[in-house]
């Protein structure tokens, strides 16, 4: 047995350093570059090999081939390509990580942000039909974190019809769905439902993702969502005065 | 008479082992234990500068490590950076953090000074000048030999510390201050105390001195 430790620590002892520049930066190991040279300075990188990450391990996410990841590369290029170096800044997205099957607690997500490290994860699988749309809604949850005091919650509810409450949490509904509502009624989808936040982030993502007629549209005919759509949009002017829907 | 008495197989290969045991153990202590017998060291003296006001002179263990500043790319940084140099406090501080082949760095002058070193607190040390604003603004290629001043995780935090990278790094764009970069001197830098299986150096080399040429 302590024959078995002695080889196990040698082993050990002479295992090289290996210094990981990405690691270092965001604390999320076993990534490599996908794409550093971009127009917008957003750095992309790519799960070579399953990660977990925090205290639990209980963020999972795995390595997508590569014929995937150079589809959905793209699509998330074409996305966030929108958003100017300065806007980025603004609200402190500077690295984007793909994997595949990302999960907290074993509960499938789209995306989890984090503005302190300035990343944002996405799972290039995840939902293929809304995955464009999903993008920008992952990088609202960005704004929000960072611009917490500009986006208060409390004026949010205001909006809704009297009576109206949102669940406990994002996980705490089975009213998931990403549909859009034909007849909206003051919320884009089901999902919009389940906290104020990811109302928000519903908005949002509508905004940047439909026809500018078509939001025109709805705010002709839906009187709360017009509210919730001016209200994200003057949020965001105060974060950055340049930018458009 | 003395017979002349031929010395045996066995004992030539006894002689030769002997003669091959002596010049090992001369090689030993005379060329493989000085670490900078092949270390190309650069006088300053030799060479004509563009910019000599922005020109600071770093001696290791194993000679000159030449610095050019970029004020013009952070003004702040290298103002603080000129200021610590100026009044000698890099003398004596460890190279506390070192990655071979990939980054040096040191600058910790609370816990990093040679006779007063703390392995459990170095690398946290501050100057007592306070932190400054991080300038990462410009544009500034972080390729081999670029100076940058290190911080804690959050943006605004430089202060004394410095690192040094001995291979391209894209990555640190827009993420650290630069504050110059490496003429001459990289081969004394490769040179510099590392470990194989931490970062964190016991026993580590210290700057000599650190001077700017005017």
């Amino acid at each position: 047995m302590n024959l078995i430790r002695a080889i196990l620590l040698l082993i050990f002892l002479i295992t090289p350093l290996k210094a990981n520049t990405i690691y270092n930066l965001i604390k999320i190991p076993n990534l490599e570059i996908y794409e550093i040279n971009t127009k917008n300075k957003l750095k992309y990188f790519y799960a070579a090999r399953p990660f977990q990450l925090g205290t639990q391990k209980n963020i999972v996410c795995s390595n997508p081939n590569k014929k995937d990841l150079e589809i959905k590369y793209k699509i998330i290029h074409k996305n966030l390509n929108r958003y100017s170096y300065d806007y980025l800044k603004k609200i402190n997205l500077k690295y984007i990580v793909m994997c595949k099957n990302l999960s907290i607690s074993e509960l499938y997500t789209a995306g989890i942000p984090d503005n302190i490290m300035k990343t944002l994860i996405l799972d290039i699988k995840f939902n293929e039909k809304y995955f464009e749309r999903v993008i920008h809604h992952e990088v609202f949850h960005i704004i929000h974190l960072q611009h917490k005091n500009i986006f208060n919650e409390d004026e949010w509810i205001e909006f809704n019809n009297f009576g109206f409450k949102y669940a406990e949490c994002s996980t705490c509904t089975k009213n998931i769905s990403l549909e859009k509502y034909q007849e909206t009624d003051g919320f884009f989808t089901e999902y919009s439902k389940s906290t104020a936040s990811e109302d928000m982030a519903e908005v949002y993502s509508h905004m940047i993702f439909l026809k500018k007629k078509e939001i025109n549209q709805i705010r002709k005919f839906d009187p709360i969502l017009n509210n919730k759509i001016s209200y994200i949009e003057n949020k965001i002017k105060e974060i950055d005065n340049s930018f458009t829907f | 008479m003395i017979k002349k008495i031929k010395a045996s197989k066995s004992e030539k290969l006894i002689f030769i082992f002997l003669i091959l045991l002596a010049i090992t153990t001369f090689c030993t202590y005379f060329i493989v234990k000085n670490k900078c017998l092949f270390v190309k060291d650069v006088d300053p003296k030799d060479i004509i500068f563009k910019n000599p006001n922005n020109i600071a002179i770093l001696n290791a263990p194993c000679g000159n490590i030449i610095i050019e500043l970029y004020p013009d790319i952070s003004p702040n940084a290298v103002q603080r950076f000129v200021t610590l140099i100026k009044s000698n406090a890099y003398e004596n501080i460890a190279f506390h953090r070192v990655i071979e082949n990939k980054l040096i760095q040191a600058g910790d002058l609370e816990f990093g000074k040679k006779g007063n070193l703390d392995y459990g607190k170095i690398g946290t040390g501050k100057s007592g000048l306070g932190t400054i604003k991080s300038e990462i603004d410009n544009d500034f290629n972080y390729t081999k030999g670029s100076v940058g001043l290190a911080r804690t995780f959050k943006n605004d935090t430089e202060d004394s510390q410095f690192f040094i990278i001995l291979q391209d790094e894209p990555l640190f764009e827009g993420e650290y201050t630069p504050v110059g970069k490496v003429l001459y001197g990289l081969e004394v830098l490769k040179k510099i105390k590392s470990d194989k299986r931490s970062e964190y150096i016991l026993r580590p080399d210290f700057i000599n001195s650190f001077k700017m040429l005017n």
